[in-house]
């Protein structure tokens, strides 16, 4: 099942009993949400092909106390939008919850236009975002929940396929911690930090008992508890599907340093550049340096 | 009130408002001026329904131009709702009021600022009132110069979708923006046509004839769709040595023989 489809489920189901929830789409749909505007026209809106007014919209609902979900394809949602979402739920503190979908090259072989390899450090920037990028089903599932419940300013970035099972799948521990570490800490290790769709292909580049494989699913705020963790460690390989400007190797750098924790960070993520090339994801992927070989020889970058 | 009463109210709230721009030194006193009319027709016109008991209006008011949000300020302050404490403070120590309006203050809905917001939010208002049977009605005032921004007409083609005939939009036309005349800058009317151009009920009025401005708030709020009003003024209505000039978007320095100049006339 797709993650959007799993969010969207939650969401459909926690609306049979809190009629203050509304769904709102910028002309972006999922087989889930076909259901939920069946079945609660009053709480879906259609906002058009106006992501700009969606956001706006939005902030009118939480101001009315209600628990709002916006919903578009991720470039078009994190920069169209970006204005919006900083007088909006940022300015205001207004619990909306911003599901983009398609992130990274998500949208191969749409083109340019349609990717979204920037969107990470674009809402990260907004003070009082905080940022999840789930890997699995499992872990989006806790998201929506969390965002059903304990609803907040929050942009969720969503893969456009299919994401494999983390195995272990994470608990509800993990869920609070914001992370989940795969394989045993010791020093001598190199440890990868990646999320989303990425953070498979580094499970099948790096074994774990060579490596340490940390899935950072919330990015912000930076989880408390992984510097005490993991702080043995003094290699970090850190893996996004996001141009070099603020990917997630800024956020894991600037988190480590708040904790006064100064290991070796290497980065590695896209080139800057956009992407005109045919060819699907993985073309793109390898072509562009995040393929399996780019990876491990990234750490000898050390 | 009588017309009279309110009108007379509008050149008291310039004058105070004035008297603040002399220290405070900032802010956008033609914009300000230009709206005073149409602020005072909402709040003291009946058209907001107030609970005196928790001090808060029950209807929505949001400055979309929020540069000119401090307009409501000496009248929130005349239904208690900021204290007198506050507006005295205000300019001369640390006051919760600012140039512009934020929802920190009491009495302001929104956090503006920033152009073309207002009436996306007006409209996510208006939903959740509608689907919660919520007898509560959105008036949001905007610049002409909000009318340059796509959100707006994002925003007015969804209001008119969904038929919020709960939620009005005022337009305050004054005609000038940071620099100089719309039609100079770039050409925007006419603006009644191309809103009506998407099937809105549009009423063009004098935006400081009280008398106009009442009547066209009768007919919104007893319409049954969405529906716009335009309201033509004058930029830093009032005063002979702002009106009309580009240049009094922005508080400017003032000689002793203007102030003077300014006092006797919003008097």
């Amino acid at each position: 099942m797709l993650q959007r489809d799993i969010f969207i489920n939650e969401i459909t189901k926690k609306m049979k009993s809190d009629k203050k929830i509304y769904f709102l789409s910028a002309d972006f749909g999922a087989a889930a949400l076909d259901k939920l505007r069946e079945q609660f026209p009053k709480n879906f809106i259609h906002c058009g092909i106006s992501e700009q007014a969606m956001l706006d919209i939005a902030a009118g609902l939480a101001l009315e106390k209600n628990k709002v979900f916006v919903y578009a394809m991720a470039p078009f949602l994190s920069l169209r939008a970006i204005e919006q979402a900083k007088c909006g739920p940022g300015l205001m503190n207004l619990p909306i919850c911003m599901i983009s979908v398609g992130i990274g090259l998500g949208y191969a072989d749409a083109g340019p236009t349609h990717y979204s390899n920037e969107d990470f450090s674009c809402l990260r920037s907004i003070v009082g975002s905080s940022i999840y990028t789930p890997s699995d089903n499992n872990t989006t599932k806790f998201i929506a929940k969390e965002m059903l419940t304990k609803p907040k300013f929050s942009y969720v970035r969503l893969d456009r396929d299919v994401q494999k099972d983390l195995n272990p799948k994470i608990n509800s521990e993990d869920y609070k911690n914001g992370f989940k570490i795969f394989g045993k800490i010791e020093k001598k290790k190199i440890a990868i930090i990646s999320h989303g769709k990425i953070f498979h292909d580094c499970t099948s580049a790096f074994n774990k008992n060579k490596y340490l494989l940390i899935n950072l699913f919330r990015s912000k705020p930076f989880p408390e508890k992984l510097v005490k963790k993991i702080k043995t460690i003094e290699k970090f390989l850190v893996v996004d599907e996001q141009t070099p400007s603020g990917n997630l190797s800024s956020c894991v750098y600037e988190g480590f340093r708040d904790k006064k924790f100064y290991p070796k960070i290497v980065s590695k993520s896209l080139p800057e550049r956009y992407f005109f090339e045919n060819g699907g994801r993985k073309f793109l992927l390898n072509k562009f340096g995040l393929s399996k070989t780019d990876l491990l020889k990234a750490t000898k970058d050390f | 009130m009588q017309i009279n009463d309110l009108e007379n109210l509008a050149k008291k709230y310039r004058r105070e408002i004035f008297e603040k721009f002399l220290e405070t030194k900032q802010g956008h006193p033609g914009s300000i001026f230009s709206m005073m009319e149409i602020a005072v027709s909402l709040y003291h016109g009946g058209f907001l329904r107030f609970d005196k008991s928790k001090k808060k209006f029950l209807d929505k008011v949001l400055i979309s131009k929020g540069h000119a949000t401090s307009a409501l300020y000496p009248i929130l302050r005349d239904f208690g709702v900021i204290s007198k404490n506050e507006w005295n403070k205000w300019g001369k120590s640390k006051s919760q009021l600012r140039i512009f309006g934020n929802t920190s203050i009491p009495g302001i809905d929104i956090t503006s600022g920033s152009l073309g917001h207002c009436i996306g939010s007006g409209a996510g208002m208006a939903i959740s009132y509608k689907n919660n049977n919520q007898d509560k009605k959105v008036y949001v005032v905007i610049s002409e110069g909000e009318l340059y921004e796509g959100s707006t007409w994002e925003a007015l083609l969804f209001a008119k979708h969904r038929e919020l005939d709960n939620l009005t939009v005022i337009i305050d036309v004054n005609s000038l923006i940071i620099l100089g005349n719309t039609s100079d800058c770039l050409k925007i009317n006419p603006i009644k046509e191309k809103i009506e151009g998407l099937g809105i009920d549009t009423k063009e009025v004098d935006g400081h004839n009280i008398d106009e401005l009442i009547s066209a708030l009768n007919n919104s709020d007893a319409s049954q769709t969405f529906n716009c009003i335009i309201a033509n003024t004058t930029k830093g209505k009032g005063s002979s040595v702002m009106e009309n000039k580009k240049n009094w978007h922005y508080w400017n320095p003032m000689t002793k023989e203007e102030i003077k100049i300014t006092r006797e006339e919003l008097k």
